[in-house]
């Protein structure tokens, strides 16, 4: 492969990352290979020889300043373009199958960064779509295990439960930000 | 002949019921230096109002004021402003604007015209008919006693196709200072409907087949218009969506972008299911559903679309079909508004306020819309519905009422949060009848009069969110802590100021908030996370005084307020920046003359300060600190005893709130003593007759009494 193929060959790239991206899909280095091999760019990435197509085009997708990478609880790197799939989305995307690490991750995300605890129905609505028996499950889960010990929960004086993480919010500060959220609507 | 210049229509129209004399004059040579809005109203009510003139006197005056940015395609430009001695200024009536969008502020501009000015007393009840240069005082004996519907629907079959009304209903035409006027079905300014009825003014109608000349190059200003839709966000400039979506790194649930792919307009015919991208410019009134984000879930059902002002593509007037009211209540199914107006049957329950969800909330709103739209009654931002609550359920009523008067009202509709209670609730009001009717009718400071209930009976009492002069605080400390309460001081009615609270809501995690903070208002510190504040500093001081100079500048453009200002965008490839100079680079463009940022601020403070002249004149009183910039007590208060500074608690220490207001006065150039502008600053701003005038009366601190 010439130096000169290289620009192509990124540009290929990088649009099976943004088609995967414009479908909310996160895409790993073998698809794409799949889908640069399936457009004839074979013998761009050398196959038949002794170089290692899919380290090839690792190497292409690391070299795109424009695409995001996520290390998948699958173990694989998956790849993405924030512009049309944000990073955010990306995790959630990722972490669907395991309810209790999706959800903690969103508690800690949204205590540490705006800050602010979460309604337990956020994970009943689109794009996480968790049906209240898997939701109360992963809360389950979360109440045994070790690793989400910081993660909690506030009631508000009208009964409504909010979950925050004690990494991020001290409880006082979440009550507060609970009943808060839940006066914007009489606050407009 | 008048001055022209783009932007402008070029006239004022006045009208004197008193006399029946109709004139024009020229706007850009009298009132440009206070751009329309609110900056005309304060300049006529000094110029011609007598400190001491009652609200309902002939000798106080109406004044309907667009501005520069009305009619044209700048977005949310449907505003317009009456200024007046307010009637709910308590204890004594103040200079106060009441806004409203819908149409009427464009539709006066397509007449001709950037302000209407009514003035004296008609001898019977009359309405204004304005077509174009034809304007005629007509008689509305038919109209009186009428609703606000049957006025605006028999107006328009009177007038014509293309005309917009705007009119009282029977709180008006009873001189209740919490009548108001409504135009284009659900658009109403609050607190003037009263003063119109003491004119025997019923409406006024205009009809107008102009337009707005754009001088400057119109290739630019269609650009500019492309890039304020693509940083504008959601209602009140919410620049996050609610839920998470592919295309945006931040959400946040409480931003009222609650326009998610797959939800429905149910009630449409068909029912329109919102799809596509979120971001495209053609899709933005997909974003915001008013009644879906105070409502609830149960409010997509319901909804047919979303409603709005001229031009503007939020469309925050969420229109509902909800046919069980019909049926229970005799009323029409379908209604439309937002905010406090959109809740105002609700908020009455104590049962049905703060929860979202549930049909008998969907239902009292329905009913409270109905009434109160039609009526002309307002709710001063949701203070008449908990004035109602504490005097009820203090069992101030009990003891206050005359037995049968007392018994007459149906309490156990009350008390089982039945909607049918507003029935007769509402009509009370309006009608001024018996005497809950009518202290209600008049403002919570009538309540304070009427009963001997002391002010502090409600200043200390968080649950009121009363702040001072009969009015509610309006997104003060809870919000924005110092910035907040500071802009609650400045007012002689709640201070519909948007500018801080729609930056600290936009959804924005507090980091990216507080870059954009920096590059603003000079630094991050200039607000804080809600409820974890800080001691006050310079740049706080700074933002409020923004916030209160954009609030009056929007004001002035016929802009909305509770949209902009636009400094945050949901456009992450900015950083997630809007435009500080937004307004200005509009206005170069409207009217032909370059006007940068800083002169526009300008204009926006000398408007502000004429406010200001405005009160100390009419309160005769200089003191403006200790005599009219009060902060009640709840706010130093807090009910599980958190001291201030400590996070989740919204308590602010009073020491510091002393320090914050001298420090606004600082940024001001007020006198810190006094809260007053001096004769320099005065000039300063262009208003040197101003100063001297008030100087000459010992109102201004080197001269002060």
């Amino acid at each position: 492969m010439s130096e000169s193929d290289t620009p192509t060959l990124a540009q290929a790239a990088l649009a099976s990352v943004r088609g995967a991206s414009a479908e909310a899909r996160l895409i790993a280095a073998e698809e794409v290979l799949e889908q640069l091999l399936a457009r004839g760019f074979g013998e761009c990435l050398g196959t038949g020889t002794e170089t290692d197509p899919g380290q090839r085009v690792t190497a292409v997708l690391s070299g795109l300043p424009e695409i995001a990478s996520l290390a998948s609880l699958s173990g694989r790197t998956m790849y993405h373009d924030p512009a049309l799939l944000s990073r955010t989305y990306a995790r959630i995307l990722d972490r669907k199958d395991v309810p209790a690490m999706l959800m903690a991750e969103v508690i800690r995300s949204n205590s540490r960064d705006y800050p602010r605890p979460v309604l337990v129905e956020l994970f009943e609505a689109p794009p996480f779509d968790l049906a209240p028996a898997v939701i109360e499950a992963a809360l389950k889960t979360m109440a045994a295990g070790e690793e989400y010990r910081d993660i909690s929960f506030t009631t508000t004086s009208l009964g409504t439960v909010y979950l925050f993480s004690s990494l991020h919010l001290e409880r006082s500060y979440a009550a507060f930000l609970a009943e808060q959220d839940e006066a914007f609507a009489m606050n407009p | 002949m008048v001055a022209t210049r783009g932007g402008f229509a070029g006239k004022v129209l006045r009208v004197d019921l008193s006399t029946g004399k109709i004139g024009v004059q020229d706007m850009v040579e009298r009132y440009e230096a206070v751009l329309g809005g609110a900056g005309l109203g304060y300049r006529v009510l000094w110029d011609e109002v007598p400190a001491g003139t009652g609200p309902f006197d002939p000798a106080n005056k109406l004044v309907f004021a667009t501005g520069a940015l009305v009619g044209t395609s700048v977005p949310c430009n449907g505003r317009a402003t009456v200024t007046t001695i307010f009637p709910t200024c308590w204890p004594r009536p103040l200079v106060g604007s009441g806004h409203m969008g819908g149409h009427f502020a464009a539709k006066l501009k397509y007449a001709g015209y950037d302000a209407l000015i009514v003035e004296g007393k008609a001898d019977k009840p009359v309405w204004i008919m304005i077509r174009d240069a034809r304007v005629e005082i007509r008689d509305a004996g038919h109209l009186w006693g009428s609703g606000i519907r049957r006025t605006t629907l028999e107006l328009s079959q009177e007038m014509g196709p293309d005309c917009v009304v705007a009119a009282i209903g029977q709180a008006g035409e009873s001189q209740a200072p919490m009548g108001m006027v409504i135009n284009s079905v659900s658009h109403s300014a609050g607190g003037v409907g009263g003063v119109m009825g003491a004119k025997n003014l019923k409406a006024v109608a205009v009809q107008g087949s102009g337009a707005v000349r754009i001088a400057g190059d119109k290739a630019e200003w269609e650009k500019l218009i492309k890039f304020h839709l693509s940083i504008l966000g959601g209602n009140n400039q919410h620049v996050v969506p609610s839920f998470p979506t592919p295309q945006a790194e931040y959400y946040n649930p409480a931003s009222r972008w609650v326009g998610q792919p797959g939800r429905r307009w149910g009630a449409a015919k068909p029912p329109v299911e919102l799809a596509g991208d979120i971001y495209d410019l053609n899709r933005i009134a997909y974003r915001t559903n008013s009644a879906a984000f105070f409502l609830g879930e149960e409010a997509w059902k319901y909804t047919v679309r979303g409603n709005g002002c001229t031009a503007c593509p939020i469309r925050c007037h969420t229109m509902l079909r909800v046919p069980s009211v019909a049926v229970k209540y005799g009323i029409p199914d379908m209604a439309q508004n937002t905010c406090i107006a959109l809740q105002f049957g609700r908020m009455f329950f104590k049962q049905l306020i703060g929860r979202k969800g549930g049909e008998a909330a969907i239902e009292a709103c329905m009913v409270g819309m109905h009434l109160a739209d039609d009526m002309g009654v307002w709710s001063n931002y949701g203070q008449l519905q908990r004035d109602l609550r504490k005097l009820y359920e203090g069992g101030y009523l009990k003891t206050k009422l005359g037995s049968k008067e007392y018994a007459s009202i149906p309490w156990d509709k009350y008390d089982n949060g039945d909607p049918a209670f507003l029935l007769d609730l509402i009509p009370r009001i309006a009608n001024r009848q018996g005497e809950l009717g009518d202290v209600l009718s008049r403002g919570t400071g009538a309540i304070f009069d009427t009963w001997s209930i002391p002010e502090d009976e409600w200043a200390n009492d968080h649950t009121t969110t009363y702040w001072k002069m009969g009015h509610p605080k309006h997104h003060a400390n809870e919000d924005d802590g110092q910035c907040g309460v500071i802009i609650n001081t400045q007012y002689n009615r709640d201070a519909q100021c948007h500018s801080h609270t729609n930056f600290v809501r936009n959804g924005l995690p507090l980091a990216v908030q507080k870059k954009l903070a920096t590059e603003i208002w000079g630094s991050p510190d200039a607000l804080d996370a809600p409820g974890d504040y800080t001691p006050a500093n310079i740049y706080k001081a700074k933002r409020a005084r923004w916030s209160l100079v954009r609030k009056e500048l929007h004001d002035a453009l016929g802009v909305c307020n509770w949209m902009g200002p636009w400094v945050a965008s949901p456009r992450w490839e900015r950083g997630y920046a809007g435009d500080d100079s937004l307004e200005s680079k509009f206005l170069s463009l409207a009217t032909g003359r370059p006007i940068d940022r800083e002169e526009l601020d300008r204009a926006g403070e000398r408007i502000f300060t004429l406010h200001r002249a405005l009160t100390i004149r009419d309160m005769g009183q200089v003191d403006m600190r200790t005599k009219h910039d009060l902060v009640p007590p709840w706010v130093f208060e807090d009910s599980k005893g958190a001291a201030p500074f400590t996070k989740g608690t919204i308590r602010m220490d009073q020491a510091d709130v002393a320090r914050a207001m001298d420090l606004f006065y600082e940024v001001m150039g007020w006198d810190r003593a006094t809260g007053a502008p001096g004769r320099a600053r005065y000039a300063a701003l262009g208003l040197a007759d101003v100063g001297e005038r008030l100087a000459a009366m010992g109102f201004t601190p080197e001269d002060g009494k």
